[in-house]
């Protein structure tokens, strides 16, 4: 184990706003992360700089064997480099169908002049990425036509298909019943099991499920690290983050 | 999934979208009844014009029609499919016509000269012969040097290339400029207007070398075919120009469908989603810009002999907007919508500015269409844009929708949604 993705000492400001205060964070291959931490403690600022989408003002980014420096790529490239995203709202091509979303995020060249000639269709693969996304039977829908738990499966689905080493997946529950969190909580375990997998989100029950090690942000910064009941015991961490009625409840 | 799902594709992904379970290119529906309303057009109108029942000059509308199709089919791919609102793409038509009509002008000169210094008792040196073309061309700017942007007028081959090669050169320096810089939105827009208002005021100085206002005129003569009466001429440039057009529209169509259209239509919809999948979005907006730009080049190649002239006033931003227009009208993302937009208003535009539609007496007010067809046009681009943002090319929809309905009574109750398939 190595680790994958090493954010040192990273610092970004909005504005006058420090969204990531001197951040440090790595990650293996393979390993499942969580990071939580309350609104606006910097949670998709730090995946926007791991992908290239917001540049930081200080610090450096480095990635894989090669240690490339992620803050002098394209989003193309990191893309490339293996790093896949899912967002927090539901973000799939809702005028196509569920095969060429699909399609679009497969593992393949991504050169115009290639994609325009070479035309394997992938379709067998597309429909096996459906499959394990559970939407075998809406390959020929039109995206915009799925539910709203049905779109976050998709976007898992490209996520997969890109076949990224790592993993950056926002909220993958939002919005989804019991059943459907449950599928993507074993999904995700399945997937970290060979890939580096991090996982933002609200719900500390979904996070509990994952079972792995959490890392608390707070107003862009690292506040704590360790498992879920560790950082749960931090004093620091129930003061900002889990917030009193907890507290009270464990008086009570 | 059930046999429900064919016609929700064709339906959704926009006609000639459509996705790659599409079977081979020729056959997909609109593919074909556009190559055959196509044919039996340009073949129609030619048994018509050899029975005398049309005229030439209603011929060679039919052919410029045909080229305006032509550049819409460009506008439509590189504004309805990638998103990107180039208000110049008439400008590198304008540029095609240009690059043409050079040798066209050149080359009919230098057999006027040649003919009349052979009178002379000495034969005529090369220098002379230029002298005299210069002065023949160039009078008219009170000018008889050759400017070097002639330097090649002589030949058509090299005249040709350069209606496509300048056009895609130019399309690849500015885009490349306003890509790499993530230019976008309606500040592109502004840009590429920007530049063709630059490139139509440089063509109006008289020392631009293009003869300024007067542009180039007597295109109609193709040098080497002056026996072929013009009726004839009209008829094979009709020909040159459906040819023109269907082969553009294959490879529209060709590229529109599988993964590389996918590409262009996530580009249109969420550019940033795009990059995060890891495609250069920059370098698939330079290809489709620069293709687009060469395709108007060719469209304005085969318009411009057809219209005998070619002067600054084309190239004017307005002609770009219209352009807009016309694909807006049709309806854009879907290729057969540029097409027909394009086709509808222009000669809906020869109509009523050429005194075909009958003036209206209102009694106080006298609607003269010369006047109003501009009100009327702006009007129709306005209420398609607030009523109909799918343009004439959604009528279609009104009719595959029809049939799918027909097909699978099992629609939910919102559109798209297979009631069978959720209940599943």
């Amino acid at each position: 184990m190595s680790a994958l993705l090493e954010v040192s000492g990273v610092s970004k400001t909005f504005d006058g706003f420090k969204a990531i205060d001197n951040l440090s964070f790595s990650i293996n291959e393979p390993e499942l992360r969580a990071i939580i931490g309350p609104n606006g403690a910097g949670k998709t600022t730090f995946m926007d700089l791991v992908t290239g989408k917001t540049r930081p003002d200080s610090g450096t980014i480095r990635y894989g064997e090669l240690s490339r420096d992620l803050t002098r790529m394209s989003e193309a490239r990191i893309a490339r480099a293996g790093i896949g995203r899912k967002f927090q709202k539901p973000t799939v091509f809702e005028a196509q169908s569920v095969e060429e979303n699909l399609t679009m995020a497969l593992a393949a060249p991504r050169a115009p002049l290639t994609v325009l000639w070479r035309r394997n269709r992938a379709r067998d693969r597309a429909a096996e990425l459906a499959e394990r996304v559970g939407l075998a039977a809406h390959l020929g829908r039109q995206a915009g036509t799925l539910s709203h738990g049905q779109k976050q499966w998709l976007e898992i689905g490209m996520l997969l298909a890109q076949d990224p080493r790592l993993l950056l997946v926002d909220e993958p529950a939002a919005g989804m019943t019991s059943a459907e969190r449950e599928r993507t909580t074993e999904m995700l375990v399945e997937a970290a099991k060979s890939h580096a997998v991090v996982v933002i989100e609200h719900d500390m029950e979904f996070v509990r499920r994952l079972d792995c090690r959490v890392s608390v942000l707070h107003e862009g910064r690292l506040l704590a690290e360790g498992t879920l009941d560790h950082v749960c015991a931090d004093p620091r961490v129930i003061d900002v983050y889990l917030g009193r009625p907890e507290e009270e409840a464990a008086h009570a | 999934m059930s046999d429900a799902s064919p016609s929700l594709v064709r339906k959704y992904s926009g006609g000639a979208g459509a996705g790659p379970r599409s079977g081979p290119l020729i056959l997909r529906p609109d593919v074909l009844i556009f190559l055959i309303t196509l044919a039996a057009l340009t073949i129609g109108a030619t048994f018509l014009a050899e029975a005398g029942l049309i005229s030439t000059a209603f011929v060679k509308t039919l052919g410029k029609t045909l080229c305006l199709c032509l550049a819409a089919l460009a506008m439509d791919l590189v504004w309805g499919y990638t998103g990107i609102l180039s208000l110049g793409h008439f400008a590198f038509f304008g540029i095609g016509g240009y690059a043409i009509g050079m040798w066209l002008m050149w080359d009919r000169t230098e057999g006027i000269v040649l003919d009349t210094l052979s009178r002379g008792p000495l034969p005529p040196t090369a220098l002379e012969i230029e002298e005299q073309i210069g002065t023949q061309i160039f009078g008219v700017v009170g000018s008889s040097e050759v400017p070097w942007l002639w330097a090649f007028a002589g030949s058509l081959p090299i005249q040709l290339a350069f209606a496509v090669l300048v056009p895609g050169l130019i399309a690849l320096i500015f885009g490349w400029l306003a890509f790499r810089s993530r230019v976008a939105g309606v500040y592109l827009s502004i840009l590429t207007q920007a530049g063709t208002l630059a490139l139509s005021l440089w063509l109006f100085q008289n020392d631009s070398g293009l003869r300024g206002n007067n542009g180039l005129s007597g295109l109609q003569n193709i040098p080497g075919l002056t026996d072929v009466p013009q009726s004839t001429l009209s008829l094979w440039f009709l020909w040159a120009s459906a040819a023109a057009l269907a082969l553009a529209y294959l490879a529209a169509a060709w590229m529109v469908s599988g993964r590389f259209g996918s590409v262009l239509r996530g580009i249109r919809d969420d550019e940033a989603r795009v990059r995060f999948l890891g495609y250069e979005v920059e370098h698939y907006k330079l290809a489709i810009f620069t293709v687009t730009a060469m395709a108007c080049g060719i469209a304005g190649a085969l318009y411009y002999p057809q219209a005998g002239i070619v002067n600054p006033a084309e190239i004017a931003p307005i002609a770009s907007i219209y352009l807009a227009v016309w694909v807006a009208i049709g309806g854009r993302g879907r290729l057969y919508g540029a097409v027909i937009g394009a086709a509808v208003v222009s000669l809906a535009s020869s109509w009523f500015t050429g005194g075909g539609a009958p003036d209206i007496e209102l009694g106080f007010y006298t609607i003269q269409w010369t006047d109003w067809w501009l009100v009327l046009l702006g009007l129709s681009f306005v209420l398609v844009t607030l009523f109909a943002p799918k343009g004439l090319g959604g009528l279609v929809d009104l009719y595959t929708d029809r049939r799918a309905a027909k097909r699978n009574a099992d629609l939910g109750p919102d559109a798209g949604a297979l009631r069978k398939e959720e209940d599943a």
